[in-house]
């Protein structure tokens, strides 16, 4: 435990999402070989992203689909007009 | 066929480049529709009303941004206005979804993580396929606070950049980033009282 952890966390998501500068970074690795706490708490936040990304995209249900492409033909025929053909 | 060609077409009134260039982002806007709203039925609404948006300002897109990021900020206002329908709390602060000190500021002399319950998770990936689990986790998104599931599902759900999203949702970088990790260091905490009580430490 450190007084600096607390800074440390305002960086970690820069750190985990790999767009911290180096120097920071290699900083960073420092402190989580020596604290325990912070290297769990880093490995868990990144277990956190896998666990909430949604995983696979949501296909648009059928129903909607096809209601969707009439409510569109219709408006866009409104502000454009009918087209012929 | 080039974007910036399809652009063109669909706003000289061609109905098919128009649907092409909402093809590719059609599953993706649902998608995060579902995942703000946290449920079908308002996600379709949004979804329906982006688009129908989006033919009506099809003259407005200049093509400063990508035709793709041009949809997200017409779907999150969408969702926004969806949501103000509603009336739900959609700027109560993180504080008020997770009561115990959540993070970046924290200069409370102790650790600095904020958290209780500092343990290790083991190989939570696995725990995916529990769809109990699955849907825990989806109440978890849905219940946080507004601005802050909007940031983190637009950076880890859909992949966006930081900078990227700060235009969508007209903050500064620094702000987004802020709500980043404030969500993230909440989900967390969440995540951890889950493994704490359902699965008594011995997750493996």
């Amino acid at each position: 435990m450190t007084g600096k952890c607390p800074e440390y966390l305002n960086d970690l998501n820069d750190y985990l999402d790999g767009t911290l500068d180096q120097a920071t970074c290699a900083e960073i690795q420092r402190h989580l070989g020596e604290c325990e706490n912070c290297r769990i708490m880093i490995d868990t936040l990144r277990q956190t992203v896998t666990l909430c990304r949604g995983g696979k995209p949501e296909p648009l249900p059928p129903a909607l689909e096809a209601r969707l492409n009439g409510l569109l033909k219709t408006r866009w025929e409104q502000k454009f007009g009918k087209r012929p053909g | 066929m080039d974007e910036k060609l399809l652009v063109r077409r669909a706003q000289a009134g061609d109905f098919e480049a128009f649907t092409d260039l909402i093809k590719a982002h059609k599953d993706r806007i649902y998608g995060l529709a579902l995942r703000l709203s946290g449920n079908s039925q308002d996600a379709e609404d949004v979804v329906q009303d982006t688009f129908l948006k989006a033919i009506d300002k099809i003259d407005q897109f200049r093509l400063e941004s990508s035709f793709g990021t041009w949809l997200y900020s017409i779907a999150l206002n969408q969702a926004r206005a969806m949501l103000a329908r509603r009336k739900q709390e959609d700027l109560k602060p993180i504080e008020e979804y997770l009561p115990v000190r959540v993070a970046a500021d924290d200069d409370s002399g102790g650790h600095g993580h904020g958290s209780h319950g500092l343990f290790e998770w083991k190989d939570p990936e696995k725990l995916l396929e529990d769809k109990e689990l699955r849907q825990a986790i989806d109440k978890l998104i849905a219940e946080l606070p507004y601005q802050y599931r909007e940031a983190f599902l637009l950076r880890y759900d859909q992949g966006l950049s930081v900078k990227e999203i700060a235009a969508i949702i007209n903050e500064s970088e620094a702000a987004t980033k802020s709500r980043i990790l404030r969500a993230r260091l909440a989900l967390r905490e969440k995540l951890s009282e889950i493994f704490e009580t359902r699965y008594d430490r011995e997750v493996s």
